[in-house]
């Protein structure tokens, strides 16, 4: 049943009913064979969105039609994520003079995120509520597409409210993986990873895809570049079961990644010579360390809130480090018991034989700092790489990009970002702050992937 | 397989750059796609149709360098995209209809509902051609594609105006569907079936009506295969063009001044969008839609009546972007022809994408806006 009370804004039909309140009518469609409208100058809401189907970082237009002017309404959107888990956004409207929501043109005057943001309510996704604490969004699968289902709501609600207010709702597919796009996964010469290869015939500029000490294999950057014309290869160096050793170590040392940055070069759809690193957090101690190497030539370094050293000894052969716990001295707790790694990487707290001799570097390094990060010294490490690439006079190589308000996951745009996630389980919950204001964070998503795909055209391209 | 031809030596933007050659020249952002048609060795008389609305057409798109005209498959392009295209957004629904004797595919959009309504009838090719409701239901009507009539099943050729009516009630009467907001859709023989219903029906009432290649000379009452036969008698009017090709437009001149002989559009109380190529070789559509506008002057309902017409464009005027067909294999009497539909590839190709934008647009007006039906666009 759909009733409300009097709104303000009533407006009059040029039909021959006096007044038509929109919100006096009441339909029971929902009952199979039951009444239905009969007034035929009630109008339809429509929900609109284009594309329907999209890459995770293409722009998404999403507009409401044929509503009473100056009437309050929410867009919503809900999405599970591949565990299961209930995310949503939601921003309150008020209709234009014509009867429309523009979500490109009108700002939100509440909800998930306030002002004019058209993607707002896909990076203002928050887990639902009742869902499990310290939820991270990211996709697992990425040969399937994050379903959104968005809706048109009367009157300025949550989401709960959702099966007695909607109005009219359009569904839309957001992927990571373009079409013809393939994954292999790589499990060759004790090197553990996905290759994403673009379609056509290549040969392709790649890139090697480094993430951080959460571990695992994390695909969905790399299957985004695939989908951009790189052939992209994520690596896993920890906490993944067809590595040796125990998985809270990172049981491989240079000759593994030596190995990975060869394999992509020896690639027949590879150019060897049009090869790039991106690292993330920890990734970026392994880029630097990687491009180090007199025999490892990459054509450019993107490197995210990361150290440009360790506590962490990485061998020079294949073998055991010490444990992580070593570094528990550094970290910090806030009241709620969250940790921050943040001190972890500081330049003082680096062993000072692991920081990576940067004199020696030859390509271009695009270094991006997230402000807020919690869980590493970007902005130290940053000031760290630029005085050692300037006092080697290499400074034309080094390009910043920092963004106040940002956190440590500086991902893809137009997803969301955890200011704190869960960390481990064992011997306790242990929650870790990662940082970031929602819509700062957001900003600096959206430019920096558009800085790093046209630093990665320039450097890889041309 | 269907290839296309194009050339340009340098990568660069499709859409902003001039081709100079291949199969269309000028700037056309969409041109690769409409301007696709088989390749060289295929049968005779093709069409694409999507059959599989569930699943998307897939287009491979790939660069070659130097300006190449023919071999495609023997040599390795540049690079290479594929993309998708769809008829089915994320979240419509497909369900079949088979009740009170009424076969068809009804889609329902994403949402809540309830949905517009459209029932959606193609011409006298028959069968079951899903790809413009699903279309349709993409774009926020509940629209269900009408099996009726097909020249090689003897039985369907029985089939009188009550069958439409209770497909068009069957639309009407889901909970979903909006009672007072379904209108008709057609082209070719599904525009005459619409013209029919809006004027004689007292059963259905439709909200509007668009009628694609569509004619009203046809008498009152008989079976739907009567309106064919009627067609096809005057076979001593089919001419053949060089390719052998039949060209029926022939047999619907001269439009009858007897009244009874056509369709009563005076009739017509709903909008009423025409939509018609003036190089139709199939049937006078533009002539039709001529005499419809005098009939409907004369009785006082000519405001109802909104007229497309193209340009260069032929009979088959289907959702754009998609290859134009000027001659195509036809069924008839168990006989395998061919026919001239008309229309040349790049006047067809604007026709098609101007007039789905101009019927959206139409059926949003008097379908989803409030201030209830208008006439003329």
């Amino acid at each position: 049943m759909l009733h409300c009370t009097e709104e303000p804004g009533m407006y009059s039909a040029h039909c021959g009913i006096i007044i038509m309140n929109f919100c006096h009518l009441q339909h029971k469609a929902q009952v199979p064979g039951g009444v239905h409208w009969t007034s035929s100058c009630r109008p339809a809401p429509l929900l609109t969105a284009s594309p329907v189907c999209a890459l995770i970082d293409d722009k998404i237009s999403i507009r409401g039609h044929f509503l009473p002017p100056r009437c309050p309404v929410t867009v919503c959107a809900q999405m599970q994520s591949d565990d299961g888990d209930l995310w949503e956004a939601f921003a309150h409207f008020n209709t234009n003079l014509d009867g429309t929501v523009n979500l490109t043109r009108d700002p939100s005057v509440g909800g998930s995120y306030l002002g004019c943001e058209p993607m707002g309510l896909l990076w203002g996704l928050q887990p639902a509520p009742g869902a499990r604490e310290g939820l991270r969004l990211r996709k697992k699968k990425v040969e399937t597409p994050y379903v959104m289902l968005m809706s048109l709501l009367k009157g300025h609600v949550s989401p709960s409210e959702r099966p007695s207010t909607e109005l009219a709702a359009v569904t839309a597919e957001r992927w990571y993986m373009a079409p013809g796009v393939r994954r292999i996964e790589i499990r060759q010469k004790g090197v553990v990873g996905t290759l994403f290869l673009p379609p056509g015939p290549g040969p392709f500029p790649a890139m090697l895809d480094l993430w951080g000490m959460g571990g695992g294999l994390v695909e969905y950057r790399s299957a985004l570049f695939a989908s951009r014309g790189y052939a992209s290869f994520s690596l896993a160096y920890i906490g993944h079961k067809d590595l040796p050793g125990p998985q809270n170590r990172i049981n491989v040392g240079d000759p593994y990644f030596k190995s990975a940055f060869q394999l992509l070069q020896d690639h027949p759809q590879v150019y060897p010579d049009r090869i790039g690193i991106i690292g993330l957090s920890f990734g970026v101690y392994l880029t630097l360390r990687l491009a180090n190497h007199s025999d490892i030539k990459p054509s450019c370094l993107i490197c995210i809130n990361g150290p440009a050293g360790s506590t962490i000894k990485l061998r020079d052969a294949d073998d055991r480090t010490e444990q992580m716990e070593n570094d528990q001295k550094y970290w910090t707790y806030d009241d709620q018991g969250n940790v921050s790694f943040r001190a972890v990487s500081l330049p003082a707290n680096l062993s000072p034989e692991s920081k990576v001799k940067l004199e020696h570097l030859t390509c271009p390094l695009m270094y991006i700092v997230g402000e807020d990060d919690l869980s590493a010294s970007s902005i130290e490490n940053a000031n760290l790489i630029e005085e050692t690439l300037s006092a080697t006079g290499k400074s034309q190589l080094f390009t910043r990009l920092s963004y106040p308000g940002a956190g440590h996951l500086i991902e893809p745009p137009y997803t969301p970002n955890s200011r704190v996630s869960l960390w481990s389980v064992k011997p306790q919950k242990l929650a870790t702050l990662w940082g970031g204001h929602l819509a700062p964070h957001a900003a600096a998503q959206e430019d920096s992937w558009k800085k790093i795909l046209e630093f990665m055209e320039t450097n890889l391209r041309h | 397989m269907y290839i296309n031809l194009r050339r340009k030596p340098l990568l660069s933007v499709i859409a902003d750059d001039l081709s100079c050659g291949g199969t269309y020249t000028g700037k056309e952002a969409m041109g690769l796609l409409w301007s696709m048609r088989p390749v060289p060795g295929s049968r005779e008389g093709l069409r694409l149709r999507k059959l599989n609305v569930c699943i998307p057409q897939l287009v491979n798109i790939s660069v070659y360098s130097g300006h190449v005209g023919v071999g495609f498959r023997e040599q390795d392009p540049l690079a290479s995209v594929l993309t998708e295209r769809w008829y089915m957004a994320p979240g419509v629904r497909r369900i079949d209809i088979k009740e009170k004797g009424v076969r068809g595919t009804l889609f329902i959009p994403h949402g809540p509902g309830p949905f517009p309504g459209l029932l959606d009838m193609w011409g006298g090719g028959g069968g079951l051609l899903e790809y413009r409701a699903a279309l349709l239901a993409s774009h926020g009507y509940a629209s269900m594609a009408l099996e009726y009539f097909n020249p090689a099943e003897v039985n369907t050729a029985e089939l009188e105006l009550n069958y439409f009516e209770t497909a068009f009630n069957i639309v009407r009467d889901h909970p979903q569907v909006m009672s007072d907001r379904v209108g008709l859709f057609g082209l070719s023989l599904g525009s005459i079936v619409s013209i029919s219903l809006a004027a004689w029906s007292s059963v259905v009432k439709p909200r509007c009506c668009v009628c694609i290649s569509g004619n009203h000379t046809h008498a009152r009452g008989g079976t739907i295969g009567d309106v064919f036969n009627e067609f096809i008698t005057n076979v001593h009017k089919v001419r053949m063009d060089e390719n052998n090709y039949e060209i029926w437009r022939g047999m619907g001149l001269p439009i009858p001044d007897d009244i009874s002989q056509k369709v009563d559009v005076g009739k017509i109380n709903c909008p009423i969008l025409l939509v018609n190529g003036d190089d139709d070789q199939n049937w006078p559509t533009v002539e039709s839609a001529e005499d419809m506008a005098q009939m409907m002057r004369a009785a006082g309902n000519e405001h109802l009546l909104t007229r497309l017409e193209y340009p260069d464009a032929g009979h088959l005027i289907e959702p754009p972007y998609s290859p134009h067909f000027r001659a195509t294999k036809f069924l008839k009497d168990g006989q395998k022809v061919i026919l001239l539909w008309g229309g040349t590839t790049k006047p067809h190709s604007d026709a098609q994408e101007d007039s789905w934008k101009k019927i959206l647009a139409f059926l949003q007006q008097n379908m989803y806006s409030s201030s209830g039906p208008r006439a003329k666009l």
